[in-house]
């Protein structure tokens, strides 16, 4: 019996793991699955970059304060923490630009239905809709106004093809089974089921793995 | 101003969340515990040794104040006999087994390093520290040892010269099965699979184009799929009926 | 499909030999006869978006305007001599888009299933040996970095003449093959440095 069942013992709610390390590993997660899928996911619901951020924050504060503070001692302390400080931010900035390029590059499709607007974050929304129309004004005075009416869309559907583009939900992943778990794909002559173990790392569509990942039984590496 | 990456991880990137790993320290000096944003470290007094992530175990080592444990995997012994299995068997060796710690309602039975709603995964296990089990290589092997080496060189077990030269084979007989799996992604007709073992260097070296010929294999297949779908949905349609006429007896 | 997609735009104009089914007047410049009808039965090439169009529509007796075949590129000999080795054929001499076409044409003539079992053997083998070839360049540095990809690459012999009978689809491929390899080899020199 280690320590941490020892507190469990007496405390229910003693988390093994403590809140900081929760946080980093979901801030972690999030930023390694937004890089891989590829679609946009869902804006983490539970306040996560929002406490990430306001931790940040404060550290920065602080970092500011001990800059002050000359003791050479403290030093080391400082450049912990500043160099702790540039990977965080590293990770939020790397998640939020790889969320930017998908947006970028699908802008009519993530807004086109509530389902895919509620994956993106308030700001994120309203940078898509003022950027889309940005650039649907500049297209039209520099030169779909010189089209003939009837071609100066952007989100004609007519035929058997679409003008909005939409990232190919079948494109291949690879996950990592985080329980024991059955995981179902789609090939091209069958279908197949396996009894997945913790730690397998598999290759199979996004469609497939998606609800795995979504369930917490998979992560996307 | 997007990230102007192809998705998935690139190689400095990995390295990056390989730095995350926690490794054991002897520390040289006493330094107090601080304050992080990923929580507070442990303060350290020589020379009891102390769990950091490598980041600022290499940042201590740098600056001389601590020595770093190499992980028992890292052991020349262990590379051998990794190799060894490695050219022996089919497949990658296994990941090493979940961190297990003895589950006081279930006495003797492994228990996942899971909290109520946290998974922990690399590089959050404690798959480099001293007391990671040998013979086995974390997920994060090769940047790992590859930074160790050139870091604190004189913290390993052996040589530098000799853990390179074995570390050198272990990538080759590693790349040579990545690309036997490759003739094998014909066999991802079934819909998936099993890469376990691969480490996330290897993966990102070989993961444009693995996904590529996945995803060609799809499209070229694409006709023979929705004919086979349309079909076996069209048995499913009969068996239906089948069974209607079975109640309506 | 992408809309905007320049290779499956290019892939839509590949030719494929029609015969019309119908006597269209004024059509005849079709087949080298200006001004006059262009008569049923007529062989014309014709790209694959207008095929299609022509093929998938009807006159009011129900008869398709026009049939149309495989093209030459996916024809009985290049399918023979990918059984036999499929790392022989330069596919890219039959079409630049030659796994595109072939999607294509799956598609449009449901009953070629055997033709997608052949292509996915043909796609998988090659790739293994295209994976070869983009180790083997891995350390140039020099490589895949414009449209003509294979042709400077230093490989060498019966290897640059594989490389060069790559149609676009396994060059991109390479490209990727090849751009894993050098990130590797950039990431190692890299830690030894710092």
């Amino acid at each position: 019996m280690d320590i941490d069942d020892i507190l469990r013992e007496v405390d229910p709610v003693f988390h093994a793991v403590p809140q900081e390390k929760r946080d980093l590993q979901d801030l972690t997660r999030a930023w390694v699955a937004e890089r891989c899928a590829p679609e946009l996911l869902h804006w983490p619901a539970d306040g996560l970059f929002e406490r990430v951020n306001d931790n940040i924050k404060r550290q920065i504060e602080k970092v500011e304060e001990m800059t002050g503070d000359m003791d050479p001692k403290t030093n080391f302390a400082l450049i912990v923490l500043q160099t702790e400080l540039e990977r965080f931010k590293y990770i939020v900035r790397s998640y939020l630009r790889a969320r930017i390029a998908k947006i970028d590059r699908h802008t009519l499709h993530y807004l086109s239905t509530d389902e895919l607007r509620s994956r993106l974050s308030e700001m994120e929304l309203a940078y898509a809709t003022r950027h889309q129309a940005l650039l649907h004004n500049h297209y039209l005075s520099s030169f779909l106004s010189s089209f003939p009416p009837q071609m100066q869309n952007l989100n004609d559907a007519g035929g058997n093809s679409t003008m909005i583009d939409t990232p190919d939900l079948e494109s291949a992943v690879f996950i990592r089974l985080l329980i024991d778990t059955v995981v179902e794909g789609r090939g091209v002559d069958a279908d197949g089921e396996m009894n997945g173990k913790v730690d397998d790392i598999v290759i199979l569509r996004w469609s497939d793995a998606k609800p795995l990942v979504d369930a917490g039984s998979a992560e996307l590496v | 101003m997007a990230l102007p990456l192809p998705p998935g991880l690139t190689h400095s990137e990995v390295a990056f969340l390989a730095e995350m790993e926690m490794v054991t320290v002897v520390p040289r000096q006493r330094l107090e515990s601080i304050d992080l944003l990923s929580g507070q470290t442990p303060p350290l007094r020589p020379p009891h040794r102390a769990q950091l992530p490598l980041w600022l175990a290499l940042l201590l080592k740098k600056q001389r104040r601590a020595n770093i444990v190499p992980p028992p995997w890292l052991h020349p012994a262990s590379l051998a006999d990794i190799i060894h299995r490695e050219t022996k068997g089919a497949g990658f060796s296994a990941p090493p087994p979940p961190p297990a710690r003895a589950n006081p309602h279930e006495p003797g039975r492994a228990r996942r390093f899971a909290d109520d709603d946290v998974t922990l995964s690399p590089p959050f296990q404690p798959s480099c520290t001293a007391n990671a089990p040998a013979g086995y290589l974390p997920y994060h092997w090769l940047e790992v040892a590859e930074s160790l080496l050139t870091h604190a060189g004189d913290d390993m077990a052996a040589p530098v010269g000799e853990v390179r030269s074995l570390l050198r084979d272990l990538v080759e007989v590693r790349a040579a099965k990545m690309r036997d799996s490759i003739s094998e992604l014909q066999g991802l007709e079934r819909g998936m699979m099993l890469l376990t073992g691969v480490g996330s260097i290897e993966l990102a070296e070989s993961r444009g184009f693995v996904l590529g010929v996945v995803d060609g294999v799809r499209k070229i297949g694409a006709s023979t799929e929705a004919t086979r779908r349309d079909k076996e949905e069209m048995g499913d349609e009969r068996d239906d009926e089948g069974s209607d006429d079975d109640m309506g007896i | 499909m992408s809309y905007y997609d320049i290779d499956a735009i290019l892939t839509d104009a590949e030719k494929l030999p029609c015969t019309f089914q119908i006597d269209v007047p004024d059509l005849g410049y079709l087949d080298n006869a200006p001004t006059q009808t262009l008569r049923a039965g007529a062989k014309v090439a014709l790209p694959l978006w207008l095929a299609e169009m022509l093929a998938v529509a009807n006159d009011d007796q129900g008869k398709s305007f026009v049939n149309f075949d495989l093209p030459r590129a996916l024809g009985n000999d290049v399918i023979q001599a990918l059984k036999a080795d499929p790392r022989a054929v330069p596919l890219r001499d039959q079409s630049a888009h030659f796994f595109g076409l072939a999607t294509r044409m799956m598609d449009l003539l449901a009953e070629e299933q055997e033709l997608g079992s052949v292509l996915r053997k043909t796609f998988v083998t090659r790739a293994t040996e295209i994976a070869l070839h983009a180790r083997k360049v891995g350390g140039g540095g020099k490589a895949a970095g414009g449209d003509d990809g294979a042709s400077n690459l230093g490989v060498g012999g019966a290897g640059e003449e594989f490389l060069r009978g790559l149609d676009e689809t396994e060059r991109k491929l390479f490209r990727k093959a090849h751009e894993g390899a050098k990130a590797a080899k950039e990431w190692m020199e890299n830690v030894k440095k710092h």
